[in-house]
């Protein structure tokens, strides 16, 4: 059963990459957050130009960019010379981004879109944000499907996991080999969790991002827990933890309840939580 | 220790405190009966037993490790360099160690197998850098600080450099930058422990002598002592000290510091008493600080790391210290005119160096890379975003080194200026509040919680330096105090790990990104009043190096020039700050490089260092937007890397 919805997953990523918009049709779009530039990808838009290229490689690594898009340098900071020359018909940013954007606005019309914000689930802001994107590059019915379509996966990953009770998940990547950042109600990846029947097994406080710091102790209770490590992990952590008595005395770890996922971006969109569920699914399946 | 002195009552009293909290907590987490079953041979099966175990337990011997070891650190380094503000973090030893970690943990993750030789190194080199520029003014109290402040900020701009190349490795840096405690086995311990042991062993028997070390030199060494050596030999065992703590949980602030202090106020007044007092305070205060600090957190259940916390408390304690000190002998600051100015700057290097900063500018316009590589361009669309860097960039370095020149003439100590009297510092607390309360507010009310951070950091050095007579010493000291402060709650901020702090960084470490054309044109504009208003002053600059009776008996109103002077600098500092961030150093360097080309005299040297100050911010921001295209790095971490390096080869010449 499991083994469907993993496959429904495959399947959905496997048509993201078919479908490409026609040249010409799209509008050049610059983009500085990774959320927005993979819902993009998403919706079949190649953008024109994405903030930090190389460590969207490393953070998000998937979906591929395309090697036409440009690096604009730094989110923070995106360079405005090169943005200039780059002509694009929209900028688009996240709240976090808002410092730039008097000198944004004087190269292209800036819109603002946010997916992680205090009220709502992130889910269904992702969802929104989604319709948002297809609206604005003319893939409005690309975005219904690609919403239609996770929607559905979650949903079959709920219907395949009902008859199995699974253990509450914490989601965490590490910091250090003391400290992880694990994932709360705000977060995305607890949106995925409950839709598909799971629970998350941090119910401490989380920020605007949905994330808590915290030292890996904190993760001993509920005992009966299991744990998503999302990588990438941080230098020299997979040595140390090999060696440490608490650790390797955790229940999940002593119980074999450690699932290890490759890099899913922690602040992304629908297609993140697609790809979660899939790597998700993949993982419990095994 | 015969008689009962007051100190053992006190920190006898504080450790009690600790005891009490380290058992409250200890039985919130398990029932006393299982206790003995925990610590010795905890249950595999109970959660509970295992992280007291292999969590609590170590993180609490951690703590008191760690303090006792800050602590006898601490005292060693006060006692051997005679000076009571001497500590692992104020003479940079900590940064350097820290920095040396980082290095090797980015470029060279093999050499980590040795962490604390790793850390040994980099916290050696930081000490004897500040040993080597304080040489040069007999080591007096004060220069030593300095020297150890300027040496600490210049690290630190390289480690935020490293973050900003690095981003990988942020997290994991930040964290350990933070100083956090949390344990998950005994390796730390077992590690910390017999290293502490083999020092304190190594001081017992150093006792004796280095109690003699507070007779004056002469007197030591008709006793027979062999004094370098000694000296070298205790600082080296400080070092190691410090070496081993932040290899194992990081930057530790102010325990070093304080726990001697404290000490020596309580009343310990023999080195003896000291050496037996001053771990165990610091391991009270560190138990204190960690124990509460997870009261705190087990609430909130977020992590804030002890390191910054204790540097947090410490800064004010340190403000209460100072009047309470004395600073050994009469601390002998006034510049002394070592080389009295031997040939002057030929008549033509001022218009060299006007020619050099057009060029520059010329260079920082129209040169540059773009879609296609490199190219000189003319194309408005292009120069339309480098103009206000450009701009700001030289404005910025300009007022900066006006307000660094200014400094430097007022307190007669070549270390002092706007970075160290921690000006910046205060219009960065506010800025960086502003991030997190308002993070879409409008430059201008952003520029006008920059200026009121600037104010009120004047009025409390005013309102503290009032007390002394506006005495130059006391004015660096609250300075960096102040800095140190700031410098917590960044390391706080940042640690927090929020994704918001990226945005911080940037400004903090002087980028010129967000700068608008209107005020790159009031930064330029305002450097050009202000320069016009400091060159009449430079009949005071001349006079007030020499001393308080020189100035006073030739007709200058003593209190009055310096108050004055004290304003316009802040007023500089605030808005080159503004613009470029708190981390620029121009302020500092410049005036050295200008003295370094032989313009001894005011108005030569405020001129000089204006021009030398806008043509290096005007290369750093250049530098700073073509190496890493499109990447761009920030124009005041640039400028402290380059004029850092040339400041210390320049004074390493000199010396």
């Amino acid at each position: 059963m499991k083994r469907r919805a993993f496959l429904l997953g495959c399947l959905l990523f496997a048509s993201l990459s078919v479908a490409r918009a026609e040249p010409g049709a799209t509008p050049r779009v610059a983009v500085l957050d990774w959320g927005l530039a993979e819902t993009l990808l998403g919706l079949g838009v190649t953008p024109l130009a994405v903030a930090e290229l190389e460590n969207y490689q490393r953070w998000v690594a998937v979906p591929a960019m395309p090697a036409a898009v440009h690096d604009l340098g730094l989110r923070t900071e995106p360079n405005l010379e090169l943005l200039a020359q780059l002509r694009p018909d929209m900028i688009l940013i996240t709240p976090q981004f808002e410092a730039a954007r008097s000198k944004l606005e004087r190269i292209a019309p800036v819109i603002s879109l946010s997916i992680y914000r205090p009220d709502g689930d992130a889910y269904a802001n992702a969802r929104e944000v989604t319709r948002e994107l297809g609206h604005l590059t003319a893939t409005a019915d690309r975005a219904e499907a690609l919403i239609e379509a996770v929607d559905v996966q979650l949903a079959a990953m709920r219907v395949a996991l009902a008859d199995q009770s699974i253990e509450p998940l914490f989601v965490a990547s590490f910091m250090d080999d003391r400290h992880v950042r694990v994932f709360g109600p705000q977060s995305l990846f607890h949106a995925v969790l409950t839709r598909a029947g799971l629970s998350n097994a941090w119910t401490g406080s989380d920020n605007f991002w949905g994330f808590a710091q915290a030292g890996v102790e904190k993760l001993a209770e509920p005992p009966e827990a299991g744990l998503i490590v999302l990588r990438p992990l941080p230098l020299n952590a997979e040595r140390s933890l090999a060696s440490s008595a608490l650790w390797q005395n955790l229940p999940f770890v002593r119980a074999g309840r450690v699932y290890e996922l490759p890099p899913t971006w922690q602040f992304g969109g629908l297609i993140s939580a697609s790809r979660f569920a899939t790597l998700l699914a993949g993982a419990l399946d095994d | 220790m015969g008689r009962r002195s007051p100190v053992g009552l006190w920190i006898g009293g504080l450790l009690l405190v600790a005891f009490v909290l380290a058992v409250l907590q200890l039985a919130a987490r398990l029932p006393p009966s299982l206790w003995s079953e925990a610590l010795l041979q905890p249950r595999l099966s109970d959660m509970r037993q295992l992280l007291v175990h292999f969590s609590w337990m170590p993180r609490l011997a951690m703590s008191g490790l760690c303090g006792a070891a800050l602590g006898l650190a601490g005292l060693l380094m006060q006692q051997v360099l005679r000076n009571p503000l001497a500590s692992p973090s104020t003479l940079g030893a900590a940064n350097g160690a820290q920095l040396a970690l980082a290095l090797a943990t980015l470029y060279a993750p093999t050499l980590l197998a040795a962490s604390q030789w790793v850390a040994f190194a980099g916290a050696a080199l930081a000490t004897l850098a500040v040993l080597l520029l304080a040489r040069r003014r007999g080591f007096s109290p004060l220069s030593l600080i300095l020297a150890g402040m300027v040496i600490s900020l210049y690290l630190g701009a390289l480690n935020v450099l490293l973050m900003l190349l690095q981003p990988q490795g942020l997290t994991a840096l930040f964290i350990w930058t933070a100083g956090s405690l949390s344990q998950n086995s005994w390796d730390g311990v077992r590690f910390l422990l017999p290293r502490l042991a083999l020092a304190f062993i190594a001081v017992w028997v150093l006792a004796r002598p280095l109690a003699l070390l507070e007779l004056d030199e002469t007197g030591a060494r008709s006793l027979g002592v062999s004094l370098g050596r000694l000296r070298v030999l205790a600082l080296g065992i400080a070092v190691f000290l410090t070496a081993c703590v932040v290899s194992s949980v990081g930057v530790i602030g102010f325990i070093g510091l304080a726990a001697p202090a404290i000490c020596r106020l309580l009343g310990a007044r023999s080195f003896a008493q000291r050496l037996v007092w001053t771990p165990l305070l610091g391991a009270a205060l560190l138990w204190l600080a960690d124990l509460g600090l997870q009261q705190l957190a087990s609430e909130r259940s977020e992590l804030l790391p002890t390191g910054a916390v204790t540097a947090l408390l410490g800064a004010p304690l340190l403000l209460w210290l100072l009047p309470r000190l004395r600073m050994g002998a009469a601390p002998a600051v006034r510049a002394v005119p070592s080389s009295p100015a031997p040939s002057g700057p030929a008549r033509y290097t001022l218009v060299v160096l006007g020619l050099s900063v057009l060029l520059l500018g010329a260079m920082a316009l129209l040169l540059g890379q773009g879609m296609d590589g490199w190219s000189a361009t003319l194309d408005w669309a292009v120069i339309e975003w480098r103009l206000p860097r450009a701009m700001s960039a030289a404005g910025a370095g300009l007022m900066l080194a006006l307000a660094g020149t200014l400094l430097q003439r007022l307190t007669g100590n070549p270390m002092a200026s706007p970075e160290i009297m921690g000006i910046s510092a205060g219009a960065a607390l506010g800025l960086m509040a502003m991030i997190f309360l308002w993070p879409a507010a409008p430059l201008l009310v952003r520029l006008a919680i920059g200026c009121l951070g600037a104010t009120v950091t004047l009025f409390i050095i005013i309102g503290f330096a009032r007390r002394q007579d506006f005495s130059p010493e006391r004015l660096l000291l609250v300075g960096i105090a102040i800095s140190a402060l700031f410098d917590a709650v960044q390391t706080l901020v940042l640690s927090m790990n929020d994704p918001r702090g990226q945005n911080l960084l940037g400004w903090l470490s002087g980028s010129t990104y967000h700068v608008e054309l209107p005020l790159a044109l009031v930064a330029l504009i305002g450097a050009g009043v202000l320069l016009s208003l400091c060159l009449p002053l430079q009949r005071w600059l001349t006079l007030l190096p020499l001393g308080d009776s020189a100035p006073r008996s030739l007709g200058v109103p003593l209190a009055r020039a310096r108050l004055m002077l004290m304003l316009l600098a802040a007023l500089l500092t605030a808005a080159g700050t503004l613009v470029i961030g708190p981390l620029s150093f121009v302020g500092l360097m410049a005036p050295h490089m200008a003295r370094l080309l032989g313009f001894h005299k005011a108005r030569g040297q405020l001129l000089a260092a204006a021009l030398l100050s806008a043509g290096l911010m005007l290369l750093a921001d250049w530098l700073g937007r073509m190496l890493t295209f499109p990447d761009q790095l920030p124009a005041g971490l640039l400028a402290a890397v380059i004029g850092g390096a040339y400041l210390v080869w320049g004074l390493g010449r000199r010396a």
